[in-house]
């Protein structure tokens, strides 16, 4: 076997040369001996092997288009083998990278190897460094999410700003005058294609020239002179492996990366922040006000690089070497305390409390106040917004072919707030009444409300309210600011029928009367939450059917059922209140919203409600008919549930 | 790596001791130079040509119905409405979508509102009105806009300028019954951040 082996060597070595090649790159001499401290070039090409790697396997299962991105890359993290560490290792090594970057370029100027013969190897290395810095830029983009999309879209707008030649650029880079296909087409080939090829050419080169030198070693003792081959090999080794390790254990503790909702042109992601590392950029850029912008964002690190190239000519005297350090911690420094007070900028709502930030009436502090607390909830909104969408798109009924973002679209339980928010929390609220508002996260409040509180609309709790004289006289019912109803004929009604002049007796007669006309007026309802019917909740419904239908007149001490002001199936007209028939149901409460004023409801009656949808032609209304559904159907609570069991 | 490797020219005008004449040599060098960049830099210049291609294209401004004039209460106060148009990229074409959003304000008595993109002229996030605020917040750098769309704090905030109105144009529509309703339409410019004047991207 050996002797194959042998064979096959000798027939190699004769044709290729591969014995001195083997030799060549192992045997490479290290004054002074192997150390730890040579590392940091070795570690940032394997971070670099496991980014090709990972990323060749990524590239496997990506498809860059505005409808497949995100949907590829939920699938990669989602449903793959192993998917998400896969895209975890990808996404941690590359920020290892950066840090090991940081420390290869620190090592290398606090040695002074930079100078003379390496000059031109220090260029390289920064060229390197610039091209690193690129593929974090362009991958950031590639799961086309919320995070990714801002982000980038505000590095691409800074870069059209650039002096005469940036608008061409920014087009160029985005492949038109807007993010679209073509800019997920354009940032991949840069990133899986352009600047991997051009980072192995200028390793190639960058190593070369680093055997040609030799290794810079300071203060070699001569006696201890090793070979590259084992000592260093193991040093290295380790250390690479130790810098899997951290890897992999960030992977596994932030369960992958994070994927957030998928990027919504029209839905814009007010925590848009650029990954950690160019964050000190991003916070850089505040100081620089109106046109002084091209100094923050172009001239000053322009002249920042220039100023890193130039530096094996500055580092050639002693004094010049000082120079460098020092600007060189300057600027680590700087960065450093940039990217800790944006932090500390977009934190600042979490870290203080709002009563001291009031009681301290600064103006300075309140408006950072705000603009923190927006930070902080627009990140917990995307979150719930991708938790949403995550969810859909593992259901049943997947992704459709018009991609992630028409889940979006289509989801009752996300666009339900948001269109009740911009069209009807102008009079109404959304909040349970049983419990304080501060406890309830999704809750839309108005303070001042001028029409009934919308939550749990249709269901026999909501009904039952209606039904309870203090409640239907409070502002979660009619008892609303400059309300006609609260001394109209229903709260009357409510009041007389339980109010104190009742006797006992009489007193629960009709509250448990009432209580089957709640129920039975959740069945009109027919909400998907409703409790499961069975049959002592099917007779309870019947009965109050009946007790709408004309059976309470004999009970209360009024005469007067539903049915003598309501429509109910056969009972009662139209004309004088809302038709019972149906009540809330998903059809009676479009044709309400569309025009309340309408004969089927309160007629002329009909306080301040506008009339959101009167007319067929929907280009008239003021909201178009999918609008009005998902309102609708939000509010009745009628979604897609997946993981959540129906209460 | 120390081994000094023997720079000196190799003999150009002769090879194995054959002499090569001049004259033909120029002409090889001419013509190999030639054919071969022609061939390196015909593929080239056709993926250049495709490459540039976003620079040819011009985009429209789409003219946007965007509200009931009802629904512009002539109280000053901002609000906020989407922008529906039909947006194309590259080859999809998508009916309706939202490609912006803007607020309209209409101060007491004024005939037709004011309309604000809602695009940041500092980097193009989306500036924020929280309803009965006296100011426009953008989140990204925090610039702020009065009602008017002026600059908050003038030269000192990060925001080149003011926030970019938008040509607004009142039509009458009919509805099904005859009655006149007033709509507002907006000319949807999008404009180049980061520049004092206002410069559509276009």
């Amino acid at each position: 076997m050996t002797k194959l082996f042998q064979s096959l060597g000798d027939w190699l070595d004769d044709r290729a040369g591969v014995r001195k090649l083997i030799h060549d790159s192992l045997y490479e001499p290290i004054p002074g001996g192997a150390r730890w401290r040579y590392v940091w070039g070795s570690t940032l090409v394997m971070a670099f092997m496991t980014q090709l790697i990972t990323g060749v396997f990524l590239w496997m299962a990506y498809s860059p288009s505005t409808q497949t991105a995100w949907e590829s890359v939920f699938y990669i993290q989602y449903e793959m083998n192993g998917g998400w560490l896969l895209r975890g290792i990808h996404h941690f090594m590359a920020q290892a990278m950066v840090v090991l970057l940081a420390i290869h370029f620190l090592q290398v100027v606090w040695d002074g190897a930079y100078r003379a013969p390496r000059e031109l190897n220090f260029i390289l290395g920064l060229v390197l460094m610039l091209i690193v810095l690129g593929l974090a830029l362009t991958g950031y983009l590639l799961p086309w999410d919320q995070k990714g999309y801002w982000a980038t879209s505000v590095g691409t707008n800074l870069a059209s700003q650039a002096p005469v030649i940036g608008p061409d650029v920014k087009k160029l880079a985005v492949g038109g005058s807007e993010y679209g296909h073509q800019t997920l087409t354009r940032f991949f080939a840069l990133h899986a294609g352009v600047l991997p090829g051009a980072l192995m050419a200028f390793l190639v080169l960058h190593i070369a020239l680093f055997r040609r030198h030799g290794l810079h070693a300071r203060k070699p003792d001569p006696t201890k002179d090793a070979m590259f081959w084992p000592d260093q090999v193991l040093k290295d080794s380790i250390a690479a492996l130790a810098v899997l390790t951290v890897v992999l254990l960030l992977t596994i503790y932030f369960g992958g990366a994070e994927l957030t909702a998928p990027a919504d042109p029209a839905n814009p992601y007010d925590a848009a922040r650029p990954e950690w590392y160019f964050l000190f950029l991003f916070q850089f850029l505040k100081w620089f006000p109106g046109e002084l912008e091209v100094w923050g964002a172009f001239i000053i690190p322009g002249l920042i690089m220039a100023v890193l190239f130039l530096m094996p000519w500055i580092g050639r005297t002693r004094t010049g070497h000082l120079i460098n350090i020092a600007m060189l911690f300057l600027l680590l420094g700087g960065a450093a305390a940039l990217t800790a007070q944006a932090i500390h900028e977009d934190y600042f709502a979490a870290w203080n409390s709002k009563e001291e930030i009031l009681k301290a009436d600064d103006p300075v502090l309140a408006a950072r106040y705000e603009a923190s607390e927006r930070f902080l909830n627009a990140k917990a909104e995307a979150h719930r917004e991708a938790d949403r969408v995550i969810e859909l798109a593992e259901s049943p009924e997947r992704i459709p072919p018009t991609g992630a973002l028409s889940l979006m679209y289509d989801d009752p339980l996300l666009q339900g707030p948001r269109l009740f928010a911009q069209n009807c929390a102008s009079c109404h609220n959304y909040v349970d009444p049983s419990k304080p508002a501060e406890e309830q996260p999704h809750a839309i409040v108005n303070a001042a409300p001028t029409a009934p509180n919308l939550f749990g609309v249709g269901s026999e709790a909501w009904a039952a309210g209606i039904l309870n004289p203090e409640k239907i006289a409070s502002a979660h019912y009619f008892g609303y600011e400059g309300s006609p109803f609260v001394e109209g004929d229903m709260v009357s009604y409510v009041t007389e029928s339980l109010g104190a002049d009742v006797d006992d007796e009489q007193r629960a007669k009709a509250k448990e009367a009432f209580a089957k006309v709640a129920e039975a007026l959740e069945a009109e309802a027919a909400l998907p939450t409703a409790p499961k019917t069975n049959e002592e909740r099917q007779n309870r419904i019947a009965e109050g059917r009946e007790l709408i239908a004309g059976g309470l007149s004999e009970m209360l001490e009024s005469g007067m059922s539903c049915t003598d002001c309501h429509k109910f199936h056969d009972a009662g007209d139209l004309g004088t209140a809302p038709d019972l028939t149906g009540y809330m149901s998903r059809e009676w409460l479009l044709a309400f919203v569309r025009n309340p004023a309408g004969e089927r409801f309160y007629g002329d009656n009909n306080d301040r409600m506008p009339a959101f949808g009167p007319h067929d032609n929907p280009q008239l209304n003021q909201l178009d008919d999918k609008s009005l559904g998902l309102i609708v159907d939000w509010l009745r609570g009628d979604w897609v549930r997946v993981s959540e069991p129906v209460e | 790596m120390s081994d000094q490797r023997d720079l000196s020219p190799r003999p150009s005008t002769s090879i194995l001791g054959r002499p090569v004449e001049n004259r033909r040599s120029f002409f090889a060098i001419t013509a190999a130079v030639v054919t071969g960049s022609i061939a390196v830099l015909t593929p080239i210049g056709v993926g250049i040509a495709a490459f540039l291609t976003p620079l040819f294209r011009k985009s429209k401004s789409p003219e946007v119905r965007i509200a009931l004039l009802d629904q512009v209460p002539d109280d000053g106060m901002p609000r906020y409405f989407p922008v529906v148009a039909d947006r194309e990229d590259a080859w999809t074409r998508y009916p309706a979508q939202r490609v912006g959003a803007v607020y309209l304000i209409r101060n007491a008595g004024e005939e037709k509102p004011t309309a604000f993109t809602a695009k940041c002229p500092h980097a193009g996030c989306f500036i924020g009105y929280t309803p009965g605020a006296k100011v426009f917040q953008c989140p990204c750098h925090t610039s702020a806009f009065k009602l008017n769309g002026e600059r908050l704090n003038g030269d000192a905030e990060v925001a080149p300028r003011g926030m970019d109105t938008l040509p607004v144009s009142i039509r009458q529509a009919k509805t099904g019954d005859g009655t006149e309703i007033a709509e507002v339409w907006v000319e949807f410019i999008d404009f180049q951040t980061g520049h004092k004047e206002k410069i559509p991207t276009a």
